[in-house]
């Protein structure tokens, strides 16, 4: 017997209104770092800003986080024991670097998506090596002449 | 703000679940043990306020500048496959258009 999914409507200044369904969301007991009290997300592709990825707040649809997959920057990404890879997503948060077109993603505290128990978190990773702003390279396309 | 002196080896307690040891002074530098719940965050500070700051930046990216960017300039993916958990972590209904 398939279990009723609720959909829950919210209008979001990223990509205006949309329908989630409530067993898609991630609950994330302790927010994120500086948003504590923001406790349930969603995770969202668009084509237009893909491979990026969206963590929009449901209680807060007006704030999202762009993401992106930590292996694509650095293929030899290692975030340590804290994060168990068979079971848990790893993201990491982007932010606009300083140079025109330029992003920086924060390694050093990745946000976890536990995929069975629909859970999140972020993590902070104590090794040295990792920075908060490490440059995504991002190449110019081909303008078709 | 509280301040208790301390010699190497002593401990402060704090509420009944969280205790600090003074594990060594050297240089300038005091080592310190923690033992908390794994309920407890613990950060250094500078460095969670780093990362508090990269959160509050990048809550405020907005779509169309990213849009904008990825529309001339391209991030290679190919590496590295969509790998599956993030496709399940992900929700698939189509966003609809903005307009």
């Amino acid at each position: 017997m398939e279990q009723e999914v609720k959909l829950i409507k919210i209008t979001t200044p990223h990509f205006g209104e949309i329908e989630i369904e409530d067993d898609k969301l991630f609950k994330f007991p302790d927010g994120l770092l500086g948003f504590e009290n923001l406790n349930r997300f969603v995770l969202i592709n668009h084509e237009e800003t893909a491979p990026l990825r969206w963590l929009i707040s449901i209680d807060e649809p007006n704030i999202g986080f762009p993401l992106i997959n930590p292996w694509l920057v650095d293929i030899d990404y290692k975030p340590g024991r804290g994060i168990d890879l068979e079971k848990e997503a790893a993201f990491v948060v982007i932010t606009l670097g300083n140079k025109e077109r330029e992003m920086t993603a924060n390694m050093k505290a990745p946000i976890v998506l536990e995929v069975e128990n629909k859970t999140g978190r972020q993590v902070v990773i104590s090794k040295d090596k990792y920075s908060t702003k490490q440059a995504v390279i991002n190449k110019p396309k081909n303008e078709g002449v | 703000m509280l301040v208790l002196s301390r010699k190497v080896g002593e401990v402060i307690t704090i509420g009944n679940s969280i205790e600090l040891t003074i594990v060594g002074y050297d240089r300038g530098v005091v080592r310190i043990g923690i033992n908390a719940p794994k309920s407890i965050a613990v950060h250094r500070k500078e460095i969670y306020d780093k990362i508090v700051e990269t959160n509050q930046e990048s809550s405020s990216v907005q779509f169309d500048v990213l849009k904008d960017i990825l529309k001339n300039t391209s991030i290679d993916d190919s590496l590295s496959d969509m790998n599956k958990l993030e496709q399940l972590a992900l929700h698939n209904s189509k966003p609809k258009n903005k307009d």
